[in-house]
């Protein structure tokens, strides 16, 4: 149940960030929003819940960044286990950490996903390394922006939170 | 080899979920395929999500910019309105300065069209059309410039009137519509004669001595016929009106809407000379000199 409703909060972060794009910046720049919740479930989730919280993420963003089914799947999972490599590490339970862990996470997807269209598309469709800097400004508003994600993403593990009454009253 | 699976299920569904999707991914990078039913149900599902994100943000923009953004509006818009009255009052006089170029083209245009004669351009200064009194114009040129006493004032439209008086730099002219003014006229197309006298208002004048035989019907246009020694032969005068034939009496009885309308006249020509015909008496006649 838990997954599903990531999966469901990430299908509304990419509602939310086409309409927020139109009326930003009409394409000028991108956001990838759904990508702060794969780093919060590689954070706070479990290795199945999370991993399989993380493919679904990944299916959304192939849904609807209208990439080739499968890259942005692979991508979100194969990210859901960096971060939760890097995590272990370093203290990201704070805000500004989980920002940084965001941009740096969106960078590597964005990344990652250039190189495999490159090395998978005919060259005359594949982009170019020119997309570099547009990548930075994406992980950069991505980064910036993912404090809220985290919000949203607490409070919906909110709802699952089960109060125990404990020994003591 | 359960045991194994049970030991392993998490590393492998996590590989699985690496695995699967990459062999998806480079089995339709080359090959692009549809979507699926899944994908069509789930982008399905998140069109109406999509549309209300989109409907709020765009009722939060247009509240923003409806509202709150007016702030200052109030400012932009005297602004704008000082603007809007400054380019009224410069597009009216732009308006008035193209109807004076409009005149003083078709002005050109006539001076040009009669070669024999030599003209004094000037302006209306002045105005004075009392039905009691004299009717008269004030122009902007005088005895210096060429304008005397008697020359005919015109337009391109026809006849004005002529100088009653003149001095160093400006002239009275008396119009035709006045109660004391007379022109010699004739019927342009049959060349009857007769004389249009003012009656004090600017919209009409009478026509005298059109003998009752002459042919002449409403609509005629009446031009100068030159006997007058005033005014040079073929300006246009007005048209017959209202035209009675009484079964009595020696003439037609007639009236006659001028052809210059008096009361908007704003640029005039004065006719300083003119070659004169056989038939026609020119200002420097005895006859011109000798009359009031």
């Amino acid at each position: 149940m838990k997954p599903l409703v990531h999966i469901l909060f990430a299908l509304l972060l990419s509602a939310l960030q086409a309409s927020l794009l139109r009326w930003a910046g009409g394409g000028a720049f991108s956001l990838l929003l759904p990508v702060a919740c794969v780093v919060y479930l590689a954070i706070h989730a479990g290795n199945v819940d999370g991993s399989v919280g993380a493919a679904g993420v990944g299916y959304v963003m192939d849904l609807t960044t209208g990439t080739t089914k499968g890259l942005m799947t692979f991508l979100a999972v194969a990210a859901f286990l960096v971060v939760r490599v890097v995590q272990s590490s370093v203290d990201v339970r704070g805000r500004v950490g989980f920002a940084a862990l965001t941009g740096l996470t969106t960078f590597l997807v964005s990344f990652g996903a250039l190189t495999l269209t490159l090395v998978a598309s005919p060259s005359e469709v594949a982009p170019g390394i020119r997309l570099l800097p547009r990548m930075l400004v994406e992980a950069a508003l991505t980064g910036a922006l993912s404090p809220l994600v985290l919000e949203g993403m607490k409070r919906l593990d909110g709802l699952f939170r089960r109060e125990e009454t404990g020994l003591l009253r | 080899m359960l045991q194994l699976l049970k030991r392993y299920r998490e590393l492998i569904l996590v590989a699985a979920l690496l695995v699967v999707p990459l062999g998806v991914y480079f089995a339709r990078a080359r090959r692009p395929a549809e979507r699926s039913a899944l994908d069509r149900a789930v982008v399905w599902a998140t069109a109406p999500v999509e549309k209300a994100v989109s409907w709020t943000i765009t009722g939060a923009l247009r509240a923003w910019n409806g509202y709150l953004a007016l702030h200052g509006a109030e400012e932009r818009a005297v602004a704008l309105s000082r603007e809007v009255n400054s380019l009224l009052v410069e597009r009216q006089e732009l308006l008035q300065d193209r109807a004076e170029v409009e005149r003083l083209r078709r002005l050109l245009a006539f001076a040009r069209a009669a070669p024999g004669r030599s003209y004094v351009g000037a302006k209306v200064v002045g105005v004075e059309l009392s039905p009691s009194g004299l009717q008269l114009l004030v122009i902007d040129r005088g005895e210096e410039d060429g304008v005397t006493r008697m020359k005919p004032v015109i337009t391109a439209d026809g006849v004005v009137g002529r100088v009653h008086t003149a001095t160093a730099h400006g002239a009275e002219v008396l119009l035709i519509t006045d109660r004391s003014s007379s022109v010699a006229v004739q019927v342009d197309r049959s060349r009857t004669r007769g004389n249009v006298r003012g009656l004090g208002r600017p919209e009409m004048c009478k026509l005298d001595y059109a003998l009752r035989a002459e042919d002449m019907a409403d609509g005629d246009l009446l031009v100068t016929s030159g006997t007058d020694g005033v005014f040079p032969r073929g300006l246009p005068v007005g048209k017959v009106t209202q035209l009675k034939k009484s079964g009595n009496g020696l003439f037609q009885d007639a009236m006659v809407a001028p052809a210059v309308d008096v009361t908007r006249v704003e640029e005039v020509l004065v006719v300083s000379g003119w070659e004169t015909r056989t038939s026609e008496i020119g200002p420097a006649s005895p006859a011109a000199r000798g009359r009031p």
